[in-house]
């Protein structure tokens, strides 16, 4: 816009000074003629001068002093164009009152063909002058903030999970070794406090074992007293099922700290339709005291690749859900391509929506013993290895469709 | 329990609560057992005395009882080792296994379930001899998994053998349904109606005793579960 607006105020600049020397160059001119008209009252001896032409006329009568010098375009019949010319027209008398009038064209071609190249000449100069700074400015940003950037680029594939801390690396400015001596500091901090909050939740559940272990072992021994009256039987069931609710939970929470600690990060090659047959078989008994029909339809070649712990955990999860929701003479459809495993069941219909069902202590209300988080488990484990489930239910039908990497 | 003559235990628990229930629990049981609450004690007691079998908590104040098997193993002592442990990461359970331990116990954990890893390892480590269990006219043969009721052979499903020798290790004692459904099949399946299955399953193997012309040992408990009674 600069560059423009002062190229446009050159190129007038310019255009003025020309039209100035060359309006100075008329008026003298006619005022030479002018001076040589009321010195001899005849018309003047002239050469004309290069694009000059020179027209003076005397009259008889006085006339009123007049100047003006305008533009006008004459047709030269050489180059078959008309040309811009600058004329002075001015009138005036002589000392013997008689009047004349002088007409003096230049020809201001040259003068514009002058004023383009110096334009052209200006426009190039300072292209190139922009050019060049423009790539000095380049050269010396990208030297000079090479190590900003590259602090940038590393900070941003920080990791707080990763078992190394953020190495920024040392450069020659004060000022960015300023910036990433503050960066190091803070992630360090961060990945202390999360390492902390990490070992706290493994040590917390781990701890919380023993103390469990006390209280189950204390109503085992409880239990065995003879003489227990009904009530305190039912004192000492109830604390037997909340301990192993309690252990339940514990479990569960512990898994689900592992899963996001990324414990089982070994990967192997996972046929799915082998680790569903061996789910089923884990609940064959119960499909068959339920009279459940379990049919199963299985490419030979699905597989992906996964950690086989997490593989069995989530496999059995969904199978466990899909048994424990069934309702008696009800049916399990397990279908596996080389993309989605669908398994279809029977069961009671529900209330909550899809979605609430994989948040954690999510919990069915005809089924108070369970404890809300076998399905947090799942989307956790296809959360970590970018699978994506989903859930629908028409009526009495539930359908989990897991999309899961060849 | 089914062995006559005394069994000698060693308790190796830093948790003063839980290494007294396992001792009374055990001397109901008829077995011997001493305490040992840290690692340099049990040590010394282990390097001192003969025991039949030490359970073993690994996380001690002092000491990683993984060590204490290594040590054992070193010196040559003999007798049966099960390891204790909160920590149910595979690692620590495969390294003890690999080393020495003949069992695997997470806690928390029932006590039936306890009495019948205790079994296993006595008769795995053939101790006393035995690989038969004999209970009046019921006779179990443990090497090749045959179950006789007055000398005729019981046929049983997997399942309902493992019930009868769950039952066997928990002579006279209330064992609850969870610790039945937890035995037979492990706490990964979790099952809200599982207590339908140990029914059926003590049903169907009461049923088979009393067609064999056995007696009907197995009484249901109010509120609790079973218990297999000698009387």
């Amino acid at each position: 816009m600069v560059m423009i607006a002062g190229a446009a105020l050159l190129y007038l600049t310019i255009k003025k000074v020309i039209y100035k020397q060359v309006d100075d160059s008329l008026r003298t001119e006619k005022a030479i003629i002018a001076d040589q008209l009321k010195q001899t009252d005849s018309i003047p001896d002239f050469e004309a001068t290069f694009g000059h032409q020179i027209g003076v006329k005397l009259l008889n009568y006085h006339v009123i002093n007049y100047q003006s010098i305008k533009d006008t375009d004459i047709y030269d019949a050489v180059s078959d164009s008309f040309i811009p010319f600058r004329y002075i027209y001015a009138k005036g008398n002589t000392v013997e009152k008689k009047g004349y009038v002088i007409t003096i064209y230049q020809a201001i071609n040259e003068k514009n063909e002058l004023l383009k190249d110096i334009s052209l000449y200006l426009f190039f100069l300072f292209s190139s002058l922009l050019l060049i700074s423009i790539l000095i400015n380049y050269l010396i940003s990208k030297n000079l903030w090479k190590p900003f950037y590259d602090s940038v680029r590393i900070a941003g594939r920080f990791n707080i999970q990763s078992d190394k801390p953020l190495d920024l690396p040392e450069t020659d400015i004060v000022e960015f070794n300023q910036l990433n001596e503050v960066f190091d500091s803070m992630t360090r901090k961060m990945r202390d406090d999360y390492l902390n909050l990490k070992e706290f939740s493994e040590n917390a559940s781990h701890e919380i074992q023993t103390p469990l272990a006390v209280i189950q072992s204390k109503t085992d021994l409880l239990m065995q007293q003879k003489g227990l009256n009904r009530e305190s039987i039912n004192l000492v069931r109830s604390i037997n099922e909340a301990t192993a609710r309690l252990y339940k939970l514990n479990q569960g929470l512990l898994l689900i700290s592992k899963i996001e600690n990324q414990v089982f990060h070994e990967k192997k090659k996972i046929s799915l339709k082998q680790i569903v047959e061996t789910g089923l078989n884990n609940y064959r008994e119960i499909t068959q005291l339920k009279n459940i029909k379990v049919e199963m339809e299985a490419d030979n070649d699905a597989y992906t690749e996964m950690n086989e712990v997490l593989a069995e955990v989530l496999i059995s999860n969904l199978l466990s859900n899909a048994v424990r929701f069934n309702i008696d003479g009800g049916f399990i459809k397990c279908h596996i391509d080389n993309k989605f495993l669908t398994l279809t069941n029977t069961g009671s219909p529900i209330t909550t929506k899809p979605e609430d069902l994989f948040r954690r202590f999510h919990k069915n209300s005809e089924n108070p013993q369970s404890v809300g988080l076998g399905l947090s488990i799942v989307k956790k484990i296809t959360d970590s290895y970018g699978m994506i489930i989903t859930y629908n239910y028409h009526d009495t039908i539930h359908e989990l469709k897991l999309m899961y990497h060849q | 329990m089914f062995y006559t003559g005394d069994v000698k235990l060693l308790i190796v628990e830093d948790d003063r609560s839980l290494s007294r229930s396992i001792n009374d629990y055990l001397r109901l049981e008829g077995h011997i057992c001493e305490i040992a609450l840290t690692y340099n004690d049990a040590t010394q007691k282990a390097s001192v005395n003969k025991y039949d079998c030490i359970i073993l908590d690994i996380g001690l104040p002092d000491g990683n009882g993984l060590d204490l098997i290594r040590e054992m193993k070193a010196n040559k002592l003999t007798g049966g080792i099960l390891i204790l442990s909160a920590k149910s990461s595979l690692d620590d359970k495969l390294v003890g296994l690999k080393i020495g331990a003949d069992d695997y116990l997470t806690k928390p954990f029932h006590f039936a379930e306890l009495s019948a890893r205790l079994n296993s390892i006595f008769r795995r480590n053939n101790f006393l001899g035995l690989n038969e269990i004999t209970f009046n006219e019921i006779r179990i043969n443990t090497e090749d998994n045959q179950v006789y009721v007055n000398d005729k052979l019981l046929v049983l499903t997997k399942k309902e053998y493992d019930l009868l020798l769950f039952f066997m290790a928990n002579r006279n004692r209330i064992i609850t349904k969870e610790s039945i459904v937890e035995h037979l099949w492990g706490d990964n399946v979790i099952l809200t109606d599982s207590f339908d299955f140990v029914y059926t399953h003590v049903k169907n193997l009461r049923k088979k005793i009393v067609a064999a012309e056995g007696r009907n040992y197995i009484k249901c408990i109010y509120g609790f579960g079973y218990k297999f009674n000698e009387n």
